[in-house]
């Protein structure tokens, strides 16, 4: 089982975090269309290399993250608190 | 030195005692016996004994029939790999008996051998060789698909495994978690040295060693590596940061350095996962000695010299009376001096480096003679063989090495360079060296292992090069015999494969099951790749060998189980239904009264009077903050800003995907104070979802959820009366005036102060959720059932509450629903707001409602009301086809026949309109399409 | 409305024999043995939310991941940093409506978001103490529990036993010692797998033990 970096726990196994895939932004709902909103729903890159991903820490700080993952050697370079990365984003 | 074998006379068999003088360096304690039986028959060996070689040491030789053929298999490594040594111990099936440890009262006894181990009739009448060709699992036994069981039954017979009786004990199987900065995997002098130079960097270390002692090939050395053992052994004891795990295996590397380590003969614990997060891994597994393949080479009396080296100077067994030694390298030369110091005659010695070689071995129930490559016959009753050695890269291939084959050293090497910075690797399967290079060597990356464990900063350690000998290749001399003595694959079912299209390593290891026994291809895989080269004209190179996958060692299941643990919740009021015949319903985690042994009686009950149901499970959220409504407005499909304090209100929840997700009540507590309920399995996921709202998309959002789930023991008192009861014990003004439907107070009820009342109508009467402080929660149902007594209270389990709801139309998510089900598929129309500027799912919902060809939830009744159509059967259209299912059906006590709701088409959907039902044993009844709400439409009932 | 009997508290660990303290229903059990079990959910647990590096975090004086012993007013109080912005105070049995209150006035003027919640009945509060606690806990639990790594006084959430737990060690005179607590519905549960996992180390329940000093009632 590879291990998880939390910025807050520290290294945890894997295990104790759920899985929650690659985000994409979120269309305008007032104005999507139906191509766009399932690209966002169900659409997803499937990259061999770096992916940045979102893990939620279930059994640990309960903090949604957003982690940097090179899908071939699981190597992490970079795990973030969701909401920092979202107040970022809003800026 | 010559020793005479004194004979005894033992059960029904000639049996001779091949037990030698003390030897130095002996394993065994001379001064205490223990008895054991094989296969019914008393024996003695010494404490230090294995099974097989207290066995030996008393003159036997066969000790299992092979798993096709049910051929006589004798000794052949002497160690945990033996193949032919697989016994049964007590209820034990499968034991390793040149492993296992003799102990006080063993019974053993030989696997799946008919009538007798001497004489087996699978063997003699030789059907078992016209049965089971090469592939068979794939040719023989593929048509026609009716016979599968009859062919089932002949096979098993031939299985070689022993039994585990329905009645053995499940045993105390062991977990434990451990950080060890590194994990030695090996505990021979390299993996000694390597230890000892970690843990004097200041690194904690767990040193793991397959055998029953450290030393590895020291133990059967001469005087000098006895030397060194003593040494080593010493160093190793001086260091406290050492913990030495003997009778243990490191079963896998996996990412991260999480390294699962088998421990056994432990007191107490018949065995012991260790769960290992290493800093660093060293992998020091030594060499393993490999058979050869020729005609003959799986008889009895057929053994490698290192078995031989074992058997004389560990247990003090004479192997044999007249050898014939096949040598390639000193270990063979070794092998050829001690036996000749066991007093075993060594009648020719066969030189692979001078080109010398043997032709086949003949015998029967064991070697009589043997074919040289001169042509001349020499009578012998053991055969040794030194022609090479398999380096275990298991550990490295799972670390991302793949080896690659150096034909100098005829071994499959590993390229250090491809391994990942925390894996390392020091010992035989690096190179050979003698033991001060191997030790100088080990030491060097135990120190770097350590190094990088414990992230010292400076320069990485100067690991020496480790002397690599060269050896003949030197796999089968081509006159046939086993590739896999486990499996029972010869050389010709290598080579028919490979004339039948399977000519890659990986397919000739499926097709014929070669490297899949017990012993996981260590001994086998590299003959099957060299066997298969030449059959494909190939070089071994070029043919490659197979992925060593973990486990490096089979692991039982106990070991992998370990304690049962599956968490279980249980309601405060859990231990009243116990008392009260509660039958138990498993619900996710949840253990729930299903019903109280009478679930009709108890919808009755609800419906004339007053029930109690523990509702303890619904999950329950509570919310602070100024934007609240701004979160249950996005959640929710429906509108939440002008939801009063005081009151409550239904809503569903959807996916972006605008599939349903859950459904719930909440109400307003306070200003800025609400209370979320869940379904009982959505519990988690709705906590989850609303943090991931607030946490990736809604940082700005003001709002704390916290999940009080278990913080209440919820009960909901329903029926006419229930207004009654609660009354009864509580001060709270409980009419429908100052207490409406869909409201919510919190007050004091039997002496509990801090509950929570709303009144809600899940069962279609009126009825009052209390959800009281949980640790109170037992005294509050007790009281509410005493005081009722008069009133005709009843319990009523989750089986009752869903026919209640039924009767009332409500649908239940995941049922009524499913993973497909959007919004106003749910029956829950009125409540989508899509008006609202956004919520989670709307496009989708905007763009279902446009298109209007969903199906719908909708009511259905058979015309005839005493059948019961189960859930999930199908309804038809008119042409046939699938048109719907029925999500929920029920016999419903209140109108005295069946109702049911259905997913159907929309072409369907009109109430009044017939359709047909098909049941699983396939017969049709007509129902029709009803409204949803089956018992009091009006909803009169819940409102009073 | 008519009289009903006094309540009676009770924990989601069944104890037996059974006697009543400070009205909950408390194990009578004394254990003679070192390492021991106990159910200390008669404690007053209150959480308190706010963000995790503001002016409630100085307020209180303890940061995620650390405890701190103070007395905020409502008597002995063990401070819990149990996730980022979350801490959970406990406090000695009935003290639950004085803790929040104190800490609801500590928190008062701190101008951020803050929710203080009475969770004494939401959860399920063991203690598992003495020389065998490491090796059990170790048993059920992946966290690496050296010294070097979770020293005493530090405050961690995982999985114990499959089930999500805070785990805090809270060593009491220099004994090693561990408050573990989890949702309420699954304290008999988490209990019984402790008691297994410890059951080759000899373990021994004891009764409710308290926040103060080792073994002695509060």
């Amino acid at each position: 089982m590879m291990l998880l970096p939390c910025p807050w726990c520290g290294p945890r196994n894997a295990g104790e975090f759920k899985y929650a895939g690659e985000g994409g932004a979120r269309p305008d709902p007032a104005t999507t269309t139906p191509e766009e909103w399932r690209r966002y729903l169900y659409f997803h890159a499937n990259t061999r290399g770096w992916v940045t991903e979102s893990w939620y820490h279930g059994a640990g700080c309960r903090r949604w993250l957003v982690v940097e993952r090179h899908t071939l050697t699981h190597e992490v370079r970079e795990v973030r608190d969701a909401v920092q990365v979202a107040r970022e984003g809003a800026r | 030195m010559s020793i005479l074998p004194t004979t005894r006379r033992r059960g029904a068999d000639d049996a001779t005692d091949r037990r030698l003088p003390p030897r130095e360096g002996e394993v065994i304690d001379r001064r205490r016996t223990v008895g054991f039986t094989w296969n019914g028959t008393r024996y003695t060996g010494h404490p230090g004994d294995t099974i097989v070689s207290a066995l030996a040491a008393a003159g036997e030789r066969v000790f299992s029939r092979s798993y096709k053929y049910h051929r006589p298999r004798g000794l052949l490594t002497a160690s945990y790999l033996d193949p032919g040594t697989m016994v049964q111990v007590g209820d034990e099936p499968n034991v390793r008996g040149a492993h296992r440890l003799l102990t006080p009262g063993l019974e053993v006894s030989s696997q799946n051998t008919w009538p007798s181990l001497r004489f087996d009739v699978k063997a003699v009448n030789g059907l078992a060789e016209r049965f089971l060709a090469t592939g068979f699992y794939y040719k023989t036994f593929i048509k026609p698909e009716r016979l599968w069981p009859a062919y089932e039954k002949v096979l098993r017979t031939f299985v070689h495994a022993g039994e585990v009786p329905p009645d053995t004990d499940r045993g105390y199987y062991d977990k434990r978690h451990a950080h060890p900065d590194v994990v030695v995997a090996g505990g021979g002098p390299a993996g000694m040295a390597a230890a000892v130079a970690a843990a004097r960097a200041g690194a904690s270390v767990m040193l793991v060693e397959e055998e029953h002692q450290l030393g590895g090939h020291l133990r059967w050395g001469g005087p000098g590596d006895r030397a060194a053992l003593r040494d080593l052994r010493a160093q190793v004891a001086a260091q406290p940061g050492i913990e030495v795990l003997t009778d243990s295996v490191v079963a896998a590397r996996y990412d991260d350095n999480w390294i699962p380590i088998v421990q056994r003969s432990l007191p107490g614990v018949d065995e012991r996962l260790i769960k290992a997060r290493a800093g660093a891994l060293v992998v020091a597994p030594g060499l393993i000695e490999r058979p050869y393949v020729f005609a003959g080479n799986d008889l009895p009396g057929v053994v490698l010299s290192t078995a031989v080296r074992r058997l004389i100077n560990l247990w003090a067994v004479q192997p044999g009376q007249r050898a014939v030694v096949l040598t390639a390298n000193p270990e063979g030369d070794a092998a050829i001096a001690d036996l000749e110091d066991a007093g075993v005659e060594v009648a020719a010695v066969v030189d692979a480096r001078r080109g010398e070689t043997i032709t086949a071995a003949h015998g029967r129930q064991g070697v009589r003679a043997v074919e040289l490559g001169d042509g001349s016959r020499v009578e012998a009753d053991l055969l040794v063989t030194a022609v090479g050695w398999t380096a275990p890269t298991s550990l490295l291939n799972q670390s991302g090495d793949n080896p690659v084959y150096d034909p100098r050293t005829a071994r499959f090497r590993p390229d250090p360079a491809r391994m990942p910075e925390d894996v390392l690797a020091a010992g035989g399967i690096v190179g050979e060296g003698d033991v001060a290079q191997v030790v100088e060597h080990a030491d060097a990356v135990g120190r770097e292992a350590a190094r990088r464990a414990l992230r010292t900063a400076g320069t990485a350690v100067t690991v020496p090069d480790l002397a690599v000998a060269d050896h003949p290749e030197l796999f089968t001399n081509g006159t046939g015999g086993f590739v896999d003595l486990s499996e029972d694959v010869s050389a010709k079912d290598i080579i028919t494969a490979a004339a039948e299209g399977y000519d890659s390593v990986e397919l000739v290891k499926r097709y014929t099951t070669a490297t899949m026994g017990p012993g996981q291809g260590k001994l086998e895989t590299v003959n099957t790749v060299a066997v298969l080269a030449e059959a494909t004209g190939s070089t071994i190179a070029e043919t490659g060998t197979t992925t060593w996958r973990p486990m490096y060692a089979p692991v039982t299941l106990g070991a992998l189980a370990g304690r049962p643990r599956e968490p279980v919740r249980y309601s405060p009021m859990q231990p009243w239904h116990e008392r009260h015949g509660a039958v138990p319903l498993v619900a996710g985690q949840w253990i729930r009264p299903d019903h109280y042994g009478d679930p009709a009686g108890e919808v009755t009950a609800v419906r004339t009077a007053v029930g109690l149901i523990d509702v303890t499970p619904i999950g329950k959220l509570d919310l602070r903050g100024p934007d609240v409504p701004e979160l249950l407005e996005l959640l929710y499909v429906n509108k939440w800003q002008k939801l009063g304090v005081g009151r409550v209100r239904y809503g569903v929840m959807c996916a972006e995907d605008g599939v349903v997700l859950d459904d719930g009540v909440t109400g307003r507590l306070g200003e800025q104070h609400y209370l979320m309920s869940t379904t009982s399995s959505g519990a988690a996921a709705v906590w989850e979802w609303a943090e991931r709202w607030l946490q990736t998309a809604r940082p700005q959002w003001q709002v704390h959820v916290t999940p009080v789930t278990t913080a209440y023991a919820s009960i909901n008192v329903a029926g006419p009366r229930s207004r009654e009861l609660l009354g009864r014990l509580t001060d709270l003004d409980l009419g429908s005036e100052s207490f409406g439907y869909m409201s919510v107070r919190t007050g004091t009820v039997a002496g509990v102060a801090d509950c929570v009342l709303w009144r809600i109508g899940f069962t279609g009467e009126l009825s009052f959720e209390v959800h009281v402080p949980a640790a109170y929660g037992l005294h509050v149902w007790e009281q509410l059932m005493a005081a009722g007594e008069d009133l005709g209270v009843r319990p009523f389990g989750v089986e009752a509450q869903r026919v209640l709801r039924l009767e009332k139309g409500h649908a239940i998510v995941g049922q009524d629903t499913d993973g497909l089900t959007q919004g106003f598929s749910a029956g829950v129309d009125e409540l989508i707001k899509l008006d609202k500027p956004d919520f989670v799912g709307k496009p989708e919902l905007v763009w279902q409602h446009g298109r209007d060809t969903h199906p719908r939830l909708v009511g259905l009744r058979t015309l005839d009301g005493t059948i019961v159509p189960p859930e999930a059967s199908q309804i038809l259209d008119r042409a046939g086809g699938i048109a719907g299912r029925v999500t929920s059906s029920r016999m419903s006590p209140t109108l005295g026949r069946s109702i049911g709701l259905a997913q159907l088409d929309r072409e369907l959907a009109a109430v009044g309109t017939r359709v047909t039902v098909r049941l699983p044993d396939g017969r049709d009844v007509v129902a029709e399409v009803t409204d949803r709400v089956h018992v009091d439409p009006e909803g009169e009932r819940q409102r009073v | 409305m008519s009289d009903t009997a006094a309540p009676l508290a009770r924990s989601p660990i069944a104890p037996s024999p059974a006697t009543v303290l400070d009205g909950w229903e408390v194990s009578a059990r004394a254990a003679t043995g070192a390492s021991t079990l106990s159910d200390e959910t008669p404690l007053a647990k209150v959480l308190v939310r706010a963000p995790f590096d503001g002016a409630g975090r100085e307020a209180l004086g303890v940061g995620f991941g650390r405890t701190l012993r103070t007395d905020l007013g409502s008597g002995a109080v063990l401070l819990v940093g149990s996730a980022p912005g979350e801490w959970l105070a406990l406090g000695a049995p009935g003290t639950a409506p004085a803790l929040r209150t104190a800490l609801e006035e500590r928190l008062a003027g701190t101008g951020e978001l803050t929710s203080v919640l009475d969770l004494t009945h939401g959860r399920a509060l063991v203690r598992l103490q003495g020389p065998a606690a490491t090796a059990v806990l170790a048993g059920v639990c992946a966290i690496d529990l050296a010294d070097t790594v979770t020293p005493d006084g530090t405050a961690l959430r995982t999985s114990v036993a499959a089930v999500v737990t805070d785990v805090v060690r809270d060593d009491v005179a220099g004994v090693r010692s561990y408050l573990l607590h989890c949702e309420r519905s699954s304290g008999q549960y988490l209990w019984d797998a402790l008691l297994d996992a410890g059951s080759r180390s000899a373990v021994e329940v004891t009764g409710f033990r308290g926040l103060g000093s080792g073994g002695t009632a509060r």
